[in-house]
């Protein structure tokens, strides 16, 4: 038989006392205060270990982690296109296999992570993530959403809500909610069409011993995986930088957000609240929706009702297109 | 052992990579240059050849699975033609800036629109300033030779810089020659195994291309162009070694067809050399004086080794397989670095540029007859124009009344 190229079992968490310390997401960056995703890449670093190699493509995580000379990763880490992730992923994962098959290289696998934005994973990137994933690479693909182009100054994504102020969706006289349009469902572009991905799962900073064992769960398969990681962003969602946590708590208990798992077909939901609270209650506090009249919250109420009768899934929402629209 | 065998340049191409041990192979596919692909893909399936075969969803894809997997540490190869070429340029700088030494097979192919299967060298000349070497081979086994010796020059930790191994579509492609196929450990003398110096690899971390801020911009940049004055120096020496070891006779820069006593010649690059040469036979029996020069390598651009075979003759044409719309010259693109190459010698060839087999078509032997009368004239005049769209403008037509 042929070697085992990964036989690791990373453990799953009970407590953040049980986290290791050891940090391989170092100072050196320059992200914002209160920064989401920096906050991501510290608790994925410390799921994964030193074992691993960690793929930037352009973005925040690129641009504000990294400056020649003073880069805060202590694993390899390698800048990637905004369009290539998977891509770049795919090429290192092939090499690792057969140069471990060749016994060129003596180790195991390393972890291969790609830590890729909203638009690097399902706009620009979509395609090569996609095939990173149709193809089964040993790889896991993270989508740290912080809900816009964030990097090039906070522009609407696929990844945008309805209603976002961006600065290209501004309100105006003509287009009064900013943004028309409804968000793409990240996990369902993976979850519905790759037969060699088993595991999709979706994580907040508000629960970081969670986020943490999804990401070890995600790596202990031998195949590709998809991790959802909701990150909010200061800058861009124009909220109090000490508030990042609270945010992403809101999100959760307003049902913006849901944490949950895809393991081979079956759905298991996290922290789901016994009510949800209105919508209303996590948007307040970000000024990007401070325009929005209670029409629009109200359509995004009803948006929110429909999915949260089975997140995860492809269901039906109450939402017309542009052309629709009369 | 060494084998004599009748392949057309994608199956050399697709057997130089299995020669030189290729690892990690990322195919997509566009004609002509799938045929190298479809070969890789039987020797992978069939065992002959250890390499993870990845099928990309996209030229761009390609092109990044290739500098991953060489990131990482393999030696890979992809391959392309015509607008996926072009599809991919995103990628060709990060390769290069990344100091990745993978190899990319082109054979080429005219570009949209006119939809067109054609060769031209147009696709991938728009990617020359990229920092990848590039040159062109004439005959299948040339694209083999090249193959194996592009790895050796780009790995070399002196260099460390990816490669275009471009071969005309069709015209090599797609026509068999009888060739050379070496024996296996003979290659692996030639090439050692890839080692790279700073690979993606968690005993050993490494960051490759963080950010850097305006003021640090030239001192990076400086380095790629630095590997490019190392670079002849190291072609000199692979091309010498085998020559050597396989019994070759490859000039590294310039191949010279006639040229020491020529007063005039056709300077070009690729499988157009062939019928040059037929035309030159013909021409010397008329009694005309006439040589021709090939380009083997347009990356590096061998200055010095141009100066010093075209400085030999009165009038130079380019003969041009690529477009430079609006261009210097109104031509195509040789000519340009061509003029400036001679510009600094004293005494110094009239250049002008011929624009032919554009879309793939045939350069014919009237054509060079009619380029060869061109240029005996501009030695008479003392002048030329700085570009002749072959048969569509008058002092062509004329030639051949
Ligand atoms: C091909 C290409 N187009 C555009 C850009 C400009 N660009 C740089 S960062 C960025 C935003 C990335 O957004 P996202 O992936 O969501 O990451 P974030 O910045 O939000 O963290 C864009 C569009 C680019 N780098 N490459
Ligand atoms: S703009 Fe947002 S994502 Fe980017 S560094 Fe600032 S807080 Fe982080
Ligand atoms: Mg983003």
């Amino acid at each position: 038989m042929a070697k085992e190229v990964k036989t690791q079992n990373l453990e799953m968490a009970k407590s953040l006392r049980q986290v290791t310390q050891d940090e391989w997401y170092v100072p050196g960056h320059r992200t914002c205060q209160g920064c989401g995703p920096a906050l991501v890449y510290k608790l994925v670093s410390k799921a994964t270990g030193p074992n691993s190699i960690f793929l930037g493509p352009t973005g925040c995580m690129y641009v504000a982690n990294t400056s020649y000379l003073c880069a805060p990763f202590a694993y390899p880490w390698m800048h990637t296109q905004i369009t290539n992730g998977g891509a770049v992923a795919s090429g290192i994962e092939a090499a690792y296999q057969v140069l471990i098959r060749k016994g060129k290289y003596k180790g195991e696998l390393p972890n291969i992570v790609v830590m890729a934005g909203d638009g690097g994973a399902i706009d620009i990137g979509l395609q090569a993530m996609s095939a990173m994933m149709y193809r089964g690479h040993d790889a896991l693909f993270i989508m740290y959403d912080n809900e816009s182009y964030a990097n090039t100054g906070i522009q609407t994504s696929p990844a945008t809500p309805y209603g976002a102020n961006t600065t290209f969706t501004p309100p105006g006289k003509a287009v009064p909610e900013g943004k028309v349009l409804f968000p793409k469902d990240a996990p369902q572009l993976v979850i519905g069409a790759h037969p060699a991905v088993h595991y999709v799962a979706t994580a907040s900073v508000a629960y970081p011993v969670d986020l943490i064992n999804k990401v070890r769960k995600a790596l202990n398969y031998k195949g590709p995986a998809f991790l959802h990681l909701h990150a909010p962003c200061p800058k861009g969602w124009l909220f109090d930088a000490a508030k990042t946590v609270e945010i992403a708590k809101l999100a959760i208990q307003t049902g913006m957000w849901v944490n949950y798992e895809w393991e081979k077909g079956e759905y298991t939901y996290q922290h789901t609240p016994k009510e949800y609270k209105p919508v209303k209650e996590y948007m307040k506090h970000q000024y990007r929706f401070n325009h929005l009249t209670d029409a629009h919250l109200a359509k995004m109420q009803a948006f929110i009702d429909a999915k949260l009768k089975a997140p995860g899934k492809p269901i039906a929402v109450p939402v017309q297109g542009p052309r629709e629209q009369a | 052992m060494a084998k004599e065998v009748f392949y057309s340049g994608c199956a050399a191409a697709a057997y130089g990579a299995k020669d030189a041990r290729v690892e990690v192979i990322s195919s997509y596919p566009i004609r002509p240059y799938t045929g190298i692909m479809m070969e890789l893909s039987k020797l992978v399936a069939n065992g002959e050849l250890d390499a993870e075969f990845v099928h990309g969803e996209g030229e761009h894809a390609q092109v990044s699975i290739a500098y991953g997997a060489s990131a990482a540490g393999a030696r890979a190869y992809t391959g392309s033609s015509g607008v996926g070429v072009a599809y991919a340029m995103e990628c060709y700088s990060p390769a290069a800036g990344g100091r990745l030494p993978c190899q990319m097979a082109i054979a080429d192919r005219a570009l949209d629109p006119p939809g067109d299967f054609g060769s031209e060298h147009t696709d991938v000349m728009g990617a020359r300033d990229q920092g990848w070497i590039m040159g062109w081979a004439e005959s299948p086994q040339e694209v083999y030779d090249n193959t194996i010796m592009y790895y050796r020059i780009g790995e070399d930790h002196r260099v460390q810089l990816p490669q275009f191994c471009c071969q005309d579509g069709y015209f090599v492609s797609h026509i068999p020659g009888r060739m050379k196929l070496e024996d296996q450990k003979a290659v692996d003398e030639f090439l050692p195994p890839y080692n790279p110096p700073h690979p993606l690899d968690p005993n050993r971390p490494v960051n490759h291309g963080p950010q850097i801020f305006p003021d640090q911009g030239s001192a990076i940049n400086v380095q790629r162009a630095v590997a490019f004055d190392e670079i002849e120096s190291v072609i000199e020496e692979v091309v010498k070694d085998y020559n050597k070891q396989f019994g070759r006779k490859y000039s590294p820069f310039v191949d010279e067809y006639m040229m020491d006593d020529a007063e005039i010649a056709f300077f070009l690059q690729g499988a157009h050399a062939r019928t040059a040469r037929f035309a030159v036979n013909h021409l010397r029996k008329q009694g005309v004086k006439v040589g021709v020069a090939r380009l083997r390598f347009m990356r590096p651009f061998p200055t010095k080794a141009i100066q010093e075979s075209l400085s030999k003759v009165k009038a130079v044409g380019t003969v041009e397989t690529s477009t430079s719309y609006g261009g210097q010259s109104r031509g195509g693109n040789i000519i340009h670095e061509t003029r400036s190459a001679l510009y600094p010698l004293d005494k110094r060839p009239i250049v002008t540029s011929f624009m032919a087999g554009l879309g793939g078509e045939i350069v014919t032997l009237n054509e060079f007859y009619a380029m060869a009368k061109v240029l005996s004239d501009a030695v008479k005049t003392g002048k030329a124009n700085d570009s002749y769209w072959m048969n569509f403008e008058k002092e062509v037509l004329d030639t051949h009344k």
